[in-house]
C-alpha cells in the first residue's frame, strides 16, 4: 500500500483532526507528513492551532469556531495536492557524539549476543549509519529514527526497562532512538550521548526536529566527560550542517 | 507585589490557559486541567482569560498575601478560610495584605483554582506561565511549589463583587457524562468493544495524573491487537492497551503513541472528567463531530453567563 491515493481525514474530537498519508513507516510518506505541516505554518492557515507531525498522519488542533470541519478538509486537501517533498528546506545533518563504552553503553554487549555480532563490528556499524529523523515527540525532543542496516534489526527487549537514563542511544526494531527523559523503555541501550536532546533551561529546549539527519560519532569515556562538562556550563556547540541548497558563488 | 506559600499541599501548580505550538516536538499544552473552572476563576477576579493562576490537587494551600487583592477558588470543593474566616467558592471577595487564605482538602471534585487579580506573574517560557511537571519547564522553576516560594504576582487590574449564578456550579459527586466522537482508530474496536464503552459506567483509578485518567470498567475490545504505527495523540484521546481498559490523555499528555484510539472526550467535557476522584464514575456518550461542534458553542455561552455580578464592573 505505502502511499494512500487520497488523504485520509479522521476525526480526534471536537478540536483536532488527523491527515492520514499512509499506511507504513516510509521516508516518502513521511517526507508528504512534513511537506504538508511545513505549507499549513508557512501559510497560517486560519483556524489551525497547532501540528503534530508523526511517522505517516499529521495532527491538525483547529479552533471550530473559527474554522468548520467541511472548510478545513477542503482546505487541508488543496494543501495536501502541493506537498511534496522538494518543497521542504534542505534537512540539517546533527552530529551526536556517543559512547558506547561500560555504563553508558549497558545492554551493548547483550545486544551483540543477541544479533550474534562481535562488540566492534555492531559499534561499527551503529555508528556509520545515516538516520532519519521522522518526528520528535512521545517525550520532550526524543527523535524517532530508522537508517540502521539490516544486521542491527532486534527484538524489542522482553521485559521493559522501569527507568532509563536520559541521552541513552539505543535500538528495536528496525528503530533507533536516543531517550531525551527518564523513562520506562523497551530498546537496548547501546550507548549514551553526552548532548541534552531536551535542556528545559535553554532557549530552545529541543536539540533534533522532523525531517534532521543523525549522524552517531563514537567516544570515549573521557570525551564523554569533557562533553557534558561543556553542555553543563552551555558552551558546547553542537555541530549541525545545513545544505545550502545552491553552492553560494565564487569571489573573484 | 508577592504571594508567600506557607503550606503547599500536595501538588500545586502554576497554570495559564497553557503552551501552544511545542507538541509538534514533544513538549505538551499543559495548563489548567479542568478549563472551565480556570476560566471563571480568573473572570471573577477581573483578569484576562489568559492570566496564570494556582491549581491545587485535593487538599490546598495555604498563603499569605503581601498586597491587596481580588481573590476566587472555583473547582473542587475545598474549605477556603481567609484567617480562620469561612468564604465562598465560586465568588470573588477581597484580601488585604497580610492575609491568609487557606484551601482544606477537596469534599468533592479534585482540582481547585485559585485566581488573584493581576494574576500570577511568573516568567513564560515558550510562551507559556503553565508547569509541565514531568518537564521541569514552566511555572515556579518548573516545579510544584514548595513551602517558603515567594510567587510574583501581577498589577492588580481592578475587582468588583462577582459571583458564579448556581446553576452553573458543577456538582461534583454526581458522575458525570462525557461526550464523545467516535475515531481516529474506532475500527481497530469490535462492535461490542464500541458497544460497551458506551454502555456501562467506569470507575477512576487512582493512577491517574496530568497525563491521563486511567478508567476500569467493561472491556473494551480490539479486533486486531492494540498497537499501531505511533500518531498523534490528541487532548482528550481514549486510548485502549492491550487489558481493554480506556486511559484518557490530558493535558500534560504524550504528544504521539503506538496504540488505538478508539474516541476523543470532547474539549467541553474533559475538565468536568478531571474532577472525578479515584472511586467514582463516568458515562460516555457518543455524539458526531457536528454535534460536538453545536455542543461547543453551546458551552461557551454557557459559561459567559456564568458570572453575576454584584456591581457593574
Amino acid at each position: 500500500m505505502g502511499i494512500y491515493a487520497e488523504p485520509r481525514f479522521l476525526p480526534c474530537g471536537d478540536q483536532a483532526l488527523s491527515v492520514e498519508l499512509g499506511d507504513e513507516i516510509d521516508r516518502e510518506v513521511n517526507a508528504r507528513v512534513l511537506a504538508l505541516e511545513y505549507l499549513i505554518r508557512q501559510r497560517q492557515l486560519g483556524g489551525v492551532t497547532e501540528t503534530v507531525p508523526s511517522y505517516r498522519s499529521l495532527l491538525v488542533y483547529y479552533d471550530p469556531l473559527t474554522v468548520g470541519w467541511e472548510e478545513l478538509t477542503r482546505t487541508l486537501h488543496a494543501l495536501w495536492r502541493e506537498a511534496r517533498p522538494e518543497i521542504l528546506p534542505p534537512a540539517r545533518t546533527v552530529a551526536v557524539p556517543c559512547c558506547y563504552e561500560g555504563e553508558l553503553g549497558f545492554e551493548v554487549e547483550a545486544a551483540a549476543a543477541k544479533l550474534g555480532l562481535p562488540l566492534d563490528e555492531l559499534v561499527h556499524l551503529h555508528a556509520d549509519a545515516d538516520y532519519y529523523v521522522y518526528f520528535v515527540g512521545f517525550t520532550p525532543g526524543l527523535p524517532y529514527m530508522t537508517g540502521m542496516p539490516e544486521r542491527l534489526f532486534i527484538p524489542r527487549l522482553e521485559q521493559p526497562r522501569l527507568k532509563t537514563p536520559p541521552g541513552s542511544v539505543s535500538i528495536g526494531g528496525i528503530q533507533c532512538c536516543i531517550y531525551s527523559v527518564e523513562s520506562p523503555g523497551g530498546f537496548w541501550v547501546l550507548g549514551r550521548t553526552p548532548l541534552r536532546l531536551y535542556d528545559p533551561s535553554a532557549a530552545d529546549p529541543i536539540l533534533l526536529r522532523a525531517g534532521d539527519h543523525v549522524r552517531f560519532t563514537p567516544i570515549t569515556r573521557a570525551e564523554y566527560d569533557a562533553i557534558a562538562a561543556a553542555v553543563a556550563d552551555g558552551t558546547y556547540v553542537p555541530r549541525i550542517e545545513t545544505p545550502r541548497p545552491h553552492p553560494p558563488s565564487r569571489i573573484a | 507585589m508577592n504571594l508567600l506559600i506557607q503550606e503547599p499541599g500536595p501538588q500545586t501548580t502554576v497554570q495559564d490557559p497553557g503552551r501552544r505550538g511545542s507538541l509538534r516536538v514533544g513538549i505538551p499544552p499543559s495548563g489548567p486541567m479542568d478549563r472551565e473552572a480556570f476560566l471563571l476563576a480568573n473572570r471573577l477576579v477581573g483578569n484576562a482569560d489568559d492570566a496564570a493562576t494556582l491549581e491545587c490537587t485535593l487538599i490546598g494551600p495555604r498563603l499569605e498575601f503581601g498586597d491587596a487583592r481580588w481573590v476566587a477558588v472555583t473547582g473542587a470543593a475545598m474549605h477556603v478560610t481567609l484567617d480562620g474566616t469561612a468564604m465562598p467558592g465560586w465568588a470573588a471577595f477581597e484580601v488585604e495584605p497580610g492575609k491568609v487564605l487557606r484551601l482544606g482538602p477537596a469534599a468533592s471534585g479534585v482540582r481547585a483554582y485559585i485566581a488573584v487579580s493581576g494574576g500570577i506573574d511568573t516568567p513564560p517560557v515558550l510562551g507559556s506561565r503553565s508547569t509541565y511537571l514531568r518537564g521541569q519547564l514552566g511555572g515556579h522553576q518548573g516545579r510544584a511549589l514548595r513551602k517558603g516560594d515567594v510567587l510574583p504576582l501581577g498589577p492588580p487590574s481592578g475587582g468588583a463583587p462577582a459571583r458564579v449564578l448556581g446553576q452553573f456550579i458543577p456538582d461534583y459527586t454526581q458522575a458525570p457524562l462525557a461526550r464523545v466522537v467516535l475515531g481516529p482508530q474506532h475500527d481497530r474496536f469490535t462492535d461490542r468493544g464500541i458497544a460497551a464503552l458506551f454502555e456501562a459506567p467506569y470507575e477512576m483509578t487512582p493512577q491517574s495524573d496530568r497525563m491521563g485518567a486511567r478508567l476500569r470498567g467493561a472491556r473494551v475490545e480490539h479486533t486486531r491487537g492494540h498497537d499501531i504505527i505511533s500518531d498523534g495523540v490528541a487532548w482528550g484521546g481514549i486510548q485502549v492497551v492491550g487489558d481493554g481498559q480506556p486511559i484518557v490523555l490530558l493535558a500534560d499528555r504524550q504528544s504521539t503513541g503506538g496504540y488505538t484510539k478508539i474516541g476523543t472526550v470532547c474539549s467541553f467535557d474533559i475538565g468536568r472528567v478531571c474532577q472525578v476522584k479515584p472511586g467514582q464514575r463516568l458515562s460516555f456518550k457518543q455524539v458526531t463531530v457536528a454535534e460536538a461542534h453545536e455542543l461547543l458553542r453551546a458551552h461557551r455561552d454557557e459559561l459567559d453567563r456564568a458570572i453575576h455580578w454584584e456591581e457593574a464592573p
